[in-house]
This record gives C-alpha cells, sequence and structure tokens, in this order.
C-alpha cells in the first residue's frame, strides 16, 4: 500500500506536467448553441456498484438511480427543500401521525405498466428490511396505506416533518411492485424505473449507458438521447480524456489539476454548493482529548486557512457550524475558530495537559491530500507543544477503527442525502444517531432531545431554533472540528444546463450537448 | 518429458494451495471490516450484525476457511459483495481483458527487444549502440505509470492517436485502446530484456561454435538467426517468464491509469473494500498465472536447450 502511494504520489506529479503542457492545446469551444440528442459521455473515479435502490451507499450508483427512477418528492436545486415528483402533493394529517401523498396519474415504468400506490408501498417496504443500509431513515413509518391507486398514507411512530424529505432519498425510489415478476437480482441487472432515462447496458468496470425514456412523464425532457458513464480512477487520465474530447463531462477533477483547466478556453471548471463537510474529529473516551479546553486549544491552534490554501487550493470555505450552509437549518452566527497560537497556548495552559502531550492522526493512505493535511495539522500542533504521529491506515481499516471508538484524532468528511437537517443533525450531532457523534464518542442528552423536538415540530422557526442550539453545543464543546465546507467540482466541454443539487443529484434530463 | 511435465504440474498443486491459504488468512487478519465498508457509515450496527451474519463472517476463522476450500473445490468462486455480482461471471468479463494485455505487452516487449539487442550486440561500438544504451537508461530510469502519462499526453492527446484511456464497447475499438497500456507495460520490460539478450548474443558471437560456422563461410544472416538468436532466446525465454509473473503488481497500476476493466483494477477494488472473495479469487487466479506462464517458460526452455530436458 505504502508503494501505491509512492506510486499515486509521483503519478501526481508526473501528470501536473503532463496537464500543464495539454493547457496549451485542446479543440473544440467550451461554449455553443444548445441542440438536441447526442450522447453525453462523464468520466467518474468510481463505477456503480448496484441500481437496486435499497442496495448501495456508494454516490457513483446512487447518482445513476437518480436518473432511472423517480422518488416521490425531489430535492430542489438548493438542496433546502422538496418539489413535487411522483408526488404532486403530500399534506400531515391533524394529530400529526400520518402523512399523506397524491400519486401521479400520468407517470408510467419504462416497461409500460403504471405507477400506483402498490408500487410506492413495495418500494419503500424493500428499504425497510434490516440489512438496507438506508433503513434507519424508514424506520419512523409503522404502517403503509394505499387507499386507492393514487393515495399513499404512511403511518409514523411519532409527529414527523422530515417524511417529504425522506420520500426524496434514492433508497426511497420508487420500483415496480414484486419487481415486476422478477428476482431482486434479475432485476438488479436489468432495472425498470419511471425515470427520465432507461437503463441500456452495463459493462461492469468499463462503462454504464442509459438512454431516453421517450415516454417520460415530464414533456419535452430529457434532450439527450443517452448518457454514458464511464469508470476512470485515475483523476488525471480523466483531465487528459476531456482535453482530447473523449469524454464531456469529467467529475471531481483533482484540486491541483484545476488551474490547468480553467486556463484552457473550451473546457468549463464549475463549482456547486454541495452538503460536504470536512473535519477533524477528536477522540473524547481518551485523554487528553476528554478535557474541552485540550479540544479548544487544538482548534485555536490548527491555521485551517493556511490548510484550506495548500491542499484545497482555496476551493471551500472555512466552517462553522456543522450543518451546512446549504440546509436552511445552518447557523451563519456561529464563526469558524480564529487562527490564534497565543490563545492556543493559553487555552492549554488551563487544562489537564498544560505543557502539551503527544498524540496520534490517523490517516487514510493513498490520499495525498490527508497526508498533506495531518502534516500541516502536526507543525501546527506542535507550536503548541502537542507531538503528533501520523499514522496511516487504508480506507477501510480506518472506517472500522473509528467505528470502534480506536483512535486519537481523525480526518473525515460527511453529506447529506436528503435535503431535511434532520438526517445530518443526528449523524453528526448525537450519539446515538449513526457515527457516537461523528466518532468522538461525545455524549449529551440535550443533543439527543433537541435532534427529536426539532423532527417532531411542524413549525420551521421552532425546528431552526433546536438546530442552532445543537450547532452552539457543537462549537462549545468541540467534539470534532468542522473544517471546510466544500464544493462539487465539475469540469466539462460542449455541455450545457448542467447543475447538480447540493445533495449531489444531476438533474442530466435538463442538460444539453453544443456545438 | 511426459513424465518432466506431470512433475512440474504436481509441484503446482502446494503453490496454488499455498497462494489460497495466505491470501485467506492476509485478508481475515487485516483490519477493516466488509459488513460496514459495503453498508457505509450510515449504517446502524444492527445492519451491520444482520449482514456479517448472512455473509457467515460471524463463524470462526477456522470454519470460514473450511467452508471456503470446501466451495473452491466445487469450483464456486463466491459472490462479490462490492459488485453485488458472482464473482466467476466477473471473471468472465475480466479476466480476458488482462490476458490480452499480458500477451499484448509479451509481443511489443519481444517486437522492440530483439532488434534492439541484436543491433547494439552486433555493433556494440556503433552510435546505434550508444543509442541503446541511452534509451535503456531513460526508460529504466522512468517509472513505468509515468511513462503511461506521458504516452496519454503525446499519443493520446497531442497526436491523439490512440484513446486517452478508456475501454470502448466495440471490438476493434478495444484492441486500439489496449496498445498503449501494452506499450507501458512493454516498455517496463524491454531495458531488462535487451540487457539480457545483448549478453548473451554477445556471449553467443564470441563463441567456437559461430567461429566454426563463420569459417565454414556462412553467411552473416543464418549464423544470427540459427545460432546466435536461438542460443540467445534461452536467456530471453527465462527473463520474458519472470516479467511476466511480475505483471500481476504491473497490471494493478497500468489499468488504474489507463481506466482498462481487467483483473488489475478489480482486484484494487476488491482490497480497498475488503471484499474478502473477490481478493482470494483475484490472488487465486494470478497465482495460476504465474504457475502456467513458469511451466510454458520449463517447457519453451526445454524446447531450446535438451540439456534442460535431462536435468
Amino acid at each position: 500500500m505504502k508503494r501505491f502511494k509512492t506510486l499515486c504520489g509521483a503519478l501526481a506529479l508526473a501528470s501536473t506536467v503532463a496537464l500543464t503542457l495539454t493547457a496549451c492545446g485542446g479543440s473544440g469551444t467550451g461554449s455553443g448553441v444548445p441542440q438536441s440528442g447526442g450522447d453525453l459521455v462523464m468520466a467518474r473515479a468510481d463505477e456503480a456498484t448496484s441500481l437496486l435502490p435499497s442496495v448501495p451507499t456508494d454516490n457513483a450508483s446512487i447518482w445513476v438511480i437518480e436518473e432511472i427512477y423517480d422518488t416521490l418528492t425531489v430535492p430542489d436545486q438548493s438542496g433546502k427543500s422538496v418539489q413535487p415528483s411522483l408526488a404532486t402533493s403530500w399534506s400531515q394529517s391533524s394529530d400529526k401521525l400520518s402523512w399523506t401523498f397524491k400519486l401521479r396519474k400520468n407517470a408510467k415504468f419504462t416497461n409500460g405498466q403504471a405507477v400506483t400506490s402498490a408500487d410506492v408501498k413495495f418500494s419503500i417496504e424493500q428499504n425497510q428490511k434490516s440489512d438496507a443500509p438506508f433503513s434507519f431513515i424508514d424506520t419512523v413509518i409503522t404502517k403503509i396505506d394505499t387507499p386507492d391507486p393514487a393515495t399513499v398514507v404512511f403511518h409514523t411512530k411519532k409527529p414527523w416533518s422530515p417524511l417529504p424529505a425522506d420520500m426524496a432519498l434514492y433508497a426511497n425510489s420508487i420500483v415496480p411492485k414484486d419487481y415486476a415478476g422478477k428476482s431482486a437480482s434479475q432485476f438488479a441487472a436489468h432495472p425498470i424505473g419511471s425515470g427520465p432515462f432507461k437503463f441500456a447496458s452495463w459493462s461492469k468496470g468499463s462503462s454504464l449507458k442509459i438512454v431516453k425514456n421517450t415516454g417520460y412523464w415530464r414533456k419535452g425532457t430529457p434532450h439527450l438521447d443517452s448518457v454514458t458513464f464511464t469508470t476512470v480512477p485515475d483523476s488525471n487520465t480523466r483531465a487528459t480524456q476531456l482535453a482530447s474530447n473523449q469524454i464531456q463531462i469529467n467529475e471531481y477533477p483533482s484540486n491541483s489539476s484545476i488551474k490547468s483547466l480553467k486556463a484552457q478556453p473550451n473546457l468549463t471548471v464549475s463549482m456547486f454548493p454541495s452538503s460536504e463537510i470536512d473535519y477533524l474529529s477528536m477522540n473524547v473516551r481518551r485523554a487528553p482529548f476528554d478535557d474541552v479546553d485540550v479540544r479548544k486549544a487544538v482548534s485555536q491552534a490548527i491555521d485551517k486557512k493556511a490548510i484550506l490554501k495548500a491542499v484545497y487550493y482555496d476551493h471551500g470555505t472555512l466552517a462553522g457550524g456543522f450543518l451546512s450552509p446549504t440546509t436552511w437549518a445552518h447557523d451563519a452566527s456561529i464563526k469558524p475558530v480564529p487562527h490564534d497560537v497565543a490563545a492556543a497556548k493559553a487555552t492549554l495552559a488551563k487544562s489537564s495537559h498544560p505543557h502539551g502531550f503527544s498524540t496520534t492522526i490517523t490517516i487514510s493512505s493513498g490520499s495525498q491530500d490527508a497526508s498533506s493535511e495531518a502534516q500541516l495539522v502536526q507543525g501546527d500542533l506542535a507550536k503548541i507543544g502537542i507531538k503528533v504521529k501520523i499514522k496511516t491506515l487504508d480506507p477501510s481499516a480506518i472506517s472500522t477503527a473509528k467505528h470502534a471508538g480506536n483512535y486519537d484524532m481523525a480526518f473525515g468528511l460527511y453529506t447529506t442525502d436528503i435535503v431535511d437537517p434532520d438526517e445530518i443533525a443526528r449523524f453528526a450531532g448525537t450519539y446515538d444517531g449513526g457515527s457516537n457523534t461523528l466518532y468522538s464518542g461525545y455524549k449529551n442528552s440535550k443533543m439527543d432531545t433537541l435532534a427529536a423536538t426539532a423532527s417532531s415540530s411542524p413549525d420551521q422557526s421552532a425546528r431552526k431554533a433546536a438546530y442552532d442550539q445543537m450547532q452552539q453545543i457543537i462549537a462549545d464543546n468541540v467534539p470534532y472540528i468542522p473544517l471546510f465546507y466544500v464544493p462539487g467540482i465539475y469540469s466539462y466541454g460542449k455541455v450545457s444546463g448542467f447543475h447538480p443539487a447540493a445533495t449531489g443529484n444531476y438533474f442530466l434530463e435538463k442538460v444539453q450537448l453544443t456545438k | 518429458m511426459l513424465r518432466w511435465f506431470a512433475r512440474r504440474l504436481l509441484l503446482a498443486i502446494p503453490v496454488i494451495w499455498g497462494v489460497v491459504t495466505i491470501s485467506f488468512v492476509m485478508m481475515h487478519l487485516a483490519p477493516g471490516d466488509p459488513a460496514r465498508t459495503a453498508l457505509g457509515e450510515k449504517a446502524s450496527d444492527a445492519s451491520v450484525a444482520a449482514l456479517r451474519h448472512q455473509w457467515g463472517l460471524d463463524q470462526s476463522l477456522p470454519l470460514q476457511y473450511v467452508s471456503y476450500l470446501r466451495q473452491l473445490v466445487h469450483g464456486d468462486l463466491g459472490t462479490s459483495v462490492y459488485y453485488h455480482a458472482p464473482i466467476t461471471s466477473l471473471m468472465a468479463q475480466r479476466l480476458p481483458v488482462t490476458l490480452s494485455l499480458v500477451v499484448l505487452s509479451a509481443i511489443l516487449t519481444m517486437l522492440i527487444s530483439v532488434p534492439l539487442a541484436s543491433r547494439s550486440a552486433t555493433h556494440p561500438n556503433g552510435l546505434a549502440a550508444l543509442a541503446v544504451r541511452l534509451f535503456n537508461a531513460i526508460v529504466q530510469g522512468a517509472p513505468t505509470f509515468f511513462i503511461g502519462a506521458m504516452l496519454i499526453l503525446f499519443l493520446g492527446v497531442r497526436v491523439a492517436i490512440f484513446p486517452a484511456g478508456g475501454y470502448p464497447a466495440s471490438i476493434g475499438g478495444r484492441a486500439w485502446a489496449l496498445v498503449l497500456p501494452a506499450l507501458t507495460i512493454a516498455l517496463g520490460t524491454v531495458p531488462i530484456m535487451v540487457r539480457g539478450l545483448r549478453a548473451a548474443m554477445t556471449e553467443s558471437y564470441g563463441s567456437e561454435y559461430v567461429a566454426f560456422a563463420r569459417s565454414k563461410g556462412l553467411p552473416e544472416r543464418p549464423i544470427r538467426y540459427r545460432y546466435v538468436l536461438r542460443n540467445a532466446g534461452i536467456s530471453g525465454v527465462s527473463i520474458l517468464g519472470i516479467q511476466v509473473g511480475a505483471l500481476a503488481s504491473g497490471a494493478l497500476v497500468i489499468e488504474q491509469v489507463f481506466a482498462i476493466p481487467g483483473m488489475g483494477s478489480m482486484l484494487m477494488t476488491g482490497i480497498l473494500n475488503r471484499d474478502y472473495a473477490l481478493v482470494q479469487a483475484c490472488t487465486l487466479v494470478f497465482g495460476l498465472l504465474v504457475v502456467v506462464v513458469y511451466l510454458g517458460t520449463d517447457l519453451a526452455y526445454a524446447r531450446l536447450d535438451p540439456r534442460a530436458r535431462l536435468s
């Protein structure tokens, strides 16, 4: 693994040279007249793993699933609310214990079958099974009624405001009842949805093709005839493929290549607001991180601005509150902790370890960014007497170590899958929300109460007040340091109308190739 | 000859068993939970436990080992937890890609090495020999993936003869897409091959049988092909055999760089995702490949040099 990491580093160097050279060449035009039809080729680092909505957790699968299937609701562009999709309207009962959704009547699956409430019930029940990774989103649903083919009623354990947003989750995509008579694995091999595109072919490890659904209920879209997703793990190869017009969209170019890509007149580099937040977690179950003054001192000592510049090439902003600015629950009054070595020393002097200590920071192998980031943190903390040893583990091992609480400090990132703040407030803010408060082990019953209050209240201002308090508690107790709000970055050639949402949805039905 | 071959075939069995056992133990001892990796960070502990039970990961290691061996004996390589597909069907897609890459790179290695070695052996003090030495020094000094990146840049983007990575749907397109990665791998082997062949050819040119052939008045061309190259070929086959055997690690990096969906990139995905069955199957197949290549090398060696059969 060490050898592979070294190879990757050297390759990055080689390719920086390559990209600098390619910046002088290229062909085609970056802007042009949108046209109908054509095959859009998008190169992505990772391959989809499954197209059965209740199975995968990776973005490579999720963002294809969203093109093939419909959900009852769909996130809006900003990621702050949801809009109608298969459901045209929804309402909560007066006792707040059920939600009724009215379905669109002209929606059909690509096998010609009409979309009915029975399909919705079957689909949601698949995601409620215990081995479905996102089953936790639907555990609040106790019963699903289908009084008529165009009406679905979800009964909930308690008043549950996030339900319309939960229904926009990819894992709650609507599939035909009983998988249209197929087994789950047969259906996964040839999926049928009612979305703007339909599945065409999949050559595992190489490419996945979807074609226009001519019977799509939203008339006039999609514009493209087809979309081909190719798997190109190396970001430099994706960049050269874009430069040679082999592909039209390059997903996630490396930060180091963006300057070169921007210099090419034929290409566009766009940064879309995303819900991603990068953080540094501290294990409060272990000394000395059980001391809040130690954690505060670490936060003050780290020069986040310098890391943002050196590692992220200034692509992003310094983070304050742990809820992203792309959600309505973000508290803008919580500012990033300023870099102040003197203040950090003073805070550490008040702590249980006034003269410093030795600790470790666990990073993911193969990530040059994480390695650089850790070295900068190491340098910053050394200035206040904290000696940091960098420990490298591969991604799977680091995930296990974090879940087991077997680490001192570690980097990580999180994104939200639904537009309602509930999911991420519980995941990153509460001990029982799935990550033990972002693996820090920080326990605070007030956080649980606030999360429960926020999800049950029908009043958005009351919810916002609860989320503001949660963000303030994390800022005051620092179990982890939100470092950066990171945008979603894409580079592309002859393409118009490409605007991924904050949740990542591509909305490819709006995209056109240009001449 | 048949007994000689059968003995070597029998010796391969403990080698394969060793590969299977070591890969099993190493994967299971490495930290990381496949169920957690498969379900993602947000899945509940109960979901992870349910999946661990479903996959038999909650059983003891010896029990898992025995059921894995039993499964292998029945020809079942298992199911990939990352790709959610039977490994045999994944192999059917990936193995031909890697084999094509290996064969094409071996052919290119020979096509480049033989003329270069031949030229520098026949004219050891000429300008061409100096150029070959320089070429060897540069190519051997540069890491293979760097050569790959440079080839993509010049032949894939600047001149645009070959695709800059990727693997198209058409058969012709695929063959064309394999040229650059195969050339990259070949260039990694060429310096070693040229050096070995040149030394062997120089030795042959100075041998008594070549002096005898010359004294009989045979022209240089038949001497080169019938005497010199045939004898030098023995060392060439050995080097090529070892290099092809080492392709497992070469394919891993090159397939990533060129986005070629072969065994190397699949193995990498398996390792990162703790896909036990996939990694074990890939290791087994790579192990088998190495054994087959070494057997083939021994056969070719025996064919070229009858003394090898006697030993």
